[in-house]
């Protein structure tokens, strides 16, 4: 390696006399310190000074280091050393437990939740940092029908927990809703995996929006954005961010979305189609394996009544078969 | 302005005499002044009682109503009801004068029937004299007239009124009861809409007070009317619900030998050679009631509270709407069916009294009160969670503060697009020592406090009915047993377990509009500060 030189001229620093000297902290953080060790530090220190002023050129300590240690070695002061490690690997557990108590205490009080979460983040679910509990507004006239999508897609590998609130704005959520709602019910929730609370309000908004923390008020429009933001929490088979299929889940989602805002059937139709030539006579969207975009179509193919099944193209109708089998809608 | 600036300047100098020289050179003015109107008005009387009154039996002061004539050839007809009556007959209304305001041959009358305004107009012709709309322009404010008129539609809307289709063509007036020539707040004033931003719009204001003090005159104003039907609208859907629900109505005393909790915030009656006090809750009678075997029990009745806080949601006397309800295992059995009350309550109000909340709206302006179906239970632990992730620092095991309450509120606002929610499960150490602790965790309790646009109006609990660990909770908060040996002892014969809570009404109603004063929503309210009316 390259020797850098000191850019600063080399200066007598005369310390001052009037404050303390400070303690060396991790010398002295267990037990009283011990004064074989402290006398080692000063002798090490001792002689970097008397290094320093010798070659002044190098900044970093590694030689003096050594030195320090032949010293050490040569004054046969093997048996300090070896207390020294001791004494440094204990203190390095007990950091350890410390932080472990930390970790335990900080985890039970943000969200009971979370030490079932880090018992069962193997199989899927962040890991330390425990999950909000998500609010969704939708009106009842747009169903996110994708909650019960995941909800059953995930039947075995995470739990959603959807409860299901009315908004005063709302007088009646009509029958619909009311199916949707008994339909989530029926799932149990299966208290051994990793969960996610969400709560689901029927109000009079515009959009489906949903919204993690309160004082961050960063509200996430759409279904597909719910999607894409469950599909990150979720189980790791419906993760698909690292996945080589990230662009393409993306554009069918984004078609999705596009799709519900089509009011004429015409516009509808042609989505259809390009939905199709993504599909490209492939199992699922974006390949063999079940996941978020098949999600999103499939839940917006039921929101969309116009759409008949002579819009939908073979491979499309046969798709549906295959995720109606998961999603079970 | 320059004449200002030597007054102000000399009344610097000799303030006493020259001010006093200002007052009867005023008074000389006044008193030459009111001689040219006597004056005036002698010729113009004069002039009157010369032409020939065609009208004269069309108006008039009416004698003192004694129950004398039945009269019941008239047919009255509500101001709201008059639309109906377009272009038909004469018909008969009564109400009171809003404003009157007599313009040579004519004269606009506001006639006011409690929220209802509906214009009149008189206009010297073959029915009315040039006396009779002097006459009508005359009647003092606020008094109550009969007329006698066609409706009539109007080609353009009339703004200042709510019935803004049509207007009353006058053909007789009567006035039943005169009211006093000066007022102590003008009605108007009363109503005028509460918008600070409004620079541009008049900007007089009532006082609390003064309202409060003459508050015969301020509860005619259209946002009084609607908030204390809104109450009784409140009252009645809490007796409604809960006899559906198969509660039955009880009434407790509310002179009682000892203060039932605490003992320092009772008020202190003589009850002939002994003392006895006013009650500060219905509690310990529900719970007797409970153990006799009433099952779920309401009450709806005076609460009185010895509490020197003069803030703007405490009174010293309001009325309580408590319930208490025996269960079977879970004492969530009731949180959930006094959930569910308010929830229909809200409801109820929400669909019923759409009309009333409007009218409060248009001079209080308030968000409209939103709430979930079901309601929003939260846990304690996650509200201070809620209240930590926000940045705030509260122990566990500690009460929630005003402050902290109200932002808590807020949170709840901001995530769930409630006002309403309840808190579950809150630590033991706050709550009364006959609150059941939490079977599965000694520092939480069953018990649960209710919350409406972030401030406290219900705080309930299961309550501890085995005898036996009463003593043992109360010996623990070291409370005197002798003192409540009675309430002990009321648990001695069989108790089923129970649960219950309390709410104020006058608390809740504020609420539930927005109002932010309490005073506001009890008729004649009681405040240590306050005792008339």
């Amino acid at each position: 390696m390259y020797e850098l030189k000191t850019l600063l001229p080399q200066f007598d620093i005369k310390l001052p006399t009037c404050m303390y000297e400070l303690r060396n902290v991790s010398l002295s953080a267990g037990s009283a310190p011990c004064p074989q060790a402290r006398e080692i530090q000063c002798n090490g220190a001792a002689k970097s000074e008397r290094n320093n002023s010798k070659s002044a050129t190098c900044a970093l300590d590694l030689d003096i280091l050594g030195q320090q240690i032949q010293h050490l070695l040569k004054n046969e002061d093997t048996a300090a050393i070896l207390q020294r490690q001791e004494k440094v690997l204990k203190q390095l557990e007990e950091l350890k437990a410390q932080l472990g108590l930390m970790r335990e205490n900080l985890g039970v009080k943000v969200c009971e939740k979370s030490v079932q979460q880090t018992t069962a983040s193997n199989n899927g679910g962040l890991k330390e940092i425990p999950l909000h509990d998500v609010v969704v507004n939708g009106h009842p006239n747009f169903i996110p029908y994708a909650l019960l999508a995941l909800k059953n897609a995930w039947r075995d590998l995470f739990t959603i927990d959807v409860k299901t609130f009315t908004h005063s704005t709302m007088a009646d959520i009509g029958p619909a809703a009311r199916e949707f709602e008994a339909n989530l019910a029926k799932i149990a929730v299966n208290e051994a995996l990793p969960k996610i609370k969400v709560t689901l309000i029927w109000k009079n908004c515009e959009h489906t929006e949903m919204i993690s923390s309160p004082t961050m008020y960063v509200p996430i429009y759409g279904e597909v954005n719910i999607i894409r933001y469950l599909g990150r929490v979720g189980p790791p088979e419906y993760r698909y961010e690292n996945s080589p299929l990230c662009n393409e889940i993306d554009a069918v989602l984004d078609i999705c979305y596009q799709l519900l805002r089509c009011s004429t059937h015409k516009s509808q139709v042609a989505m259809v189609r390009l939905l199709d030539k993504r599909l490209n006579d492939q199992q699922y969207f974006g390949g063999n394996q079940m996941s978020v975009a098949d999600i999103g179509v499939y839940s917006s193919l039921i929101r969309m009544p116009a759409i008949k099944d002579k819009d939908l193209t073979p491979a499309l109708l046969a798709w549906r078969k295959r995720a109606k089998l998961i999603t079970q809608i | 302005m320059v004449e200002d600036k030597e007054n102000t300047a000399s009344a610097g100098q000799e303030p006493v005499s020259k001010k006093a020289a200002k007052k009867q050179a005023k008074l000389a003015k006044k008193a030459e002044h009111k001689a040219d109107t006597a004056a005036a008005l002698a010729a113009n009387e004069a002039a009157g009682d010369s032409a020939a009154d065609h009208a004269a039996a069309r108006y008039g002061l009416s004698e003192m109503i004694q129950s004398k004539d039945k009269r019941s050839e008239r047919e009255f007809v509500t101001v709201s009801d008059l639309n109906a009556h377009v272009g038909k007959g004469l018909v008969w209304v009564r109400g009171r004068v809003h404003t009157t305001r007599a313009k040579g041959k004519q004269c606009f009358l506001i006639l006011r029937q409690q929220s209802s305004t509906v214009q009149c107009i008189l206009a010297v012709g073959d029915i009315i004299s040039k006396q009779m709309v002097k006459f009508a322009g005359n009647i003092p404010k606020e008094s109550i007239i009969d007329i006698q008129a066609k409706a009539v539609a109007v080609p353009t809307k009339i703004e200042s009124c709510t019935e803004q289709l049509l207007e009353l063509s006058v053909e007789q007036i009567f006035v039943i009861s005169q009211a006093k020539a000066q007022l102590p707040l003008q009605i108007e004033d009363a109503s005028r809409p509460e918008n600070a931003d409004d620079a541009e719009g008049l900007n007089i204001r009532v006082n609390q007070d003064t309202r409060l003090d003459n508050r015969v005159l301020d509860l005619r104003t259209p946002a009084n009317q609607a908030i204390f039907r809104l109450e009784a609208g409140v009252c009645r859907l809490f007796r409604d619900i809960l006899t559906e629900k198969g509660f039955t109505e009880i009434h407790t005393p509310k002179i009682i030998s000892a203060a039932s909790e605490g003992g320092a915030n009772v008020f202190t009656v003589s009850y002939f050679k002994d003392s006895a006090y006013l009650a500060q809750s219905p509690q310990l009678y529900k719970q007797m009631a409970i153990a006799a075997d009433f099952d779920k029990v309401y009450t709806v009745g005076a609460v009185f509270r010895a509490e020197d806080s003069n803030t703007h949601r405490h009174l010293t006397e309001f009325v309580g709407l408590d319930l208490e309800m025996a269960f079977k295992y879970h004492y969530h059995e009731v949180l959930h069916t006094i959930g569910n009350t308010f929830t229909a309550i809200f409801k109820g109000l929400r669909d019923k009294y759409s009309r009333e909340i409007e009218a409060v709206g248009q001079q209080y302006k308030v968000e409209p009160f939103k709430f979930l179906e079901p309601p929003l239970i939260l846990q304690f632990a996650e509200g201070v969670a809620m209240l930590r992730e926000a940045g705030i620092e509260t122990g566990d095991e500690e009460d929630l503060s005003t402050p902290n309450e109200k932002l808590l509120g807020r949170l709840v606002k901001a995530k769930y697009d409630t006002d309403f929610y309840i808190l579950d499960k809150f630590p033991l150490a706050i709550r009364p020592f006959y609150t059941m602790p939490d079977p599965n965790n000694p520092m939480y309790s069953n018990s649960y406090d209710m919350f409406m646009r972030g401030e406290e109006i219900l705080s309930g609990a299961q309550r501890i009915h085995d005898p036996e660990y009463l003593i043992e909770r109360a010996k623990h908060h070291g409370i005197d047993i002798t003192k409540i040996a009675a309430y002990i002892e009321s648990f001695r014969y069989g108790c089923p377990p129970h649960a219950g809570g309390g709410i104020g009404m006058e608390r809740v109603v504020m609420l539930y509009l927005g109002l932010d004063n309490i005073r506001k929503t009890s008729m004649f309210p009681r405040d240590p500060k306050r005792l008339t009316p």
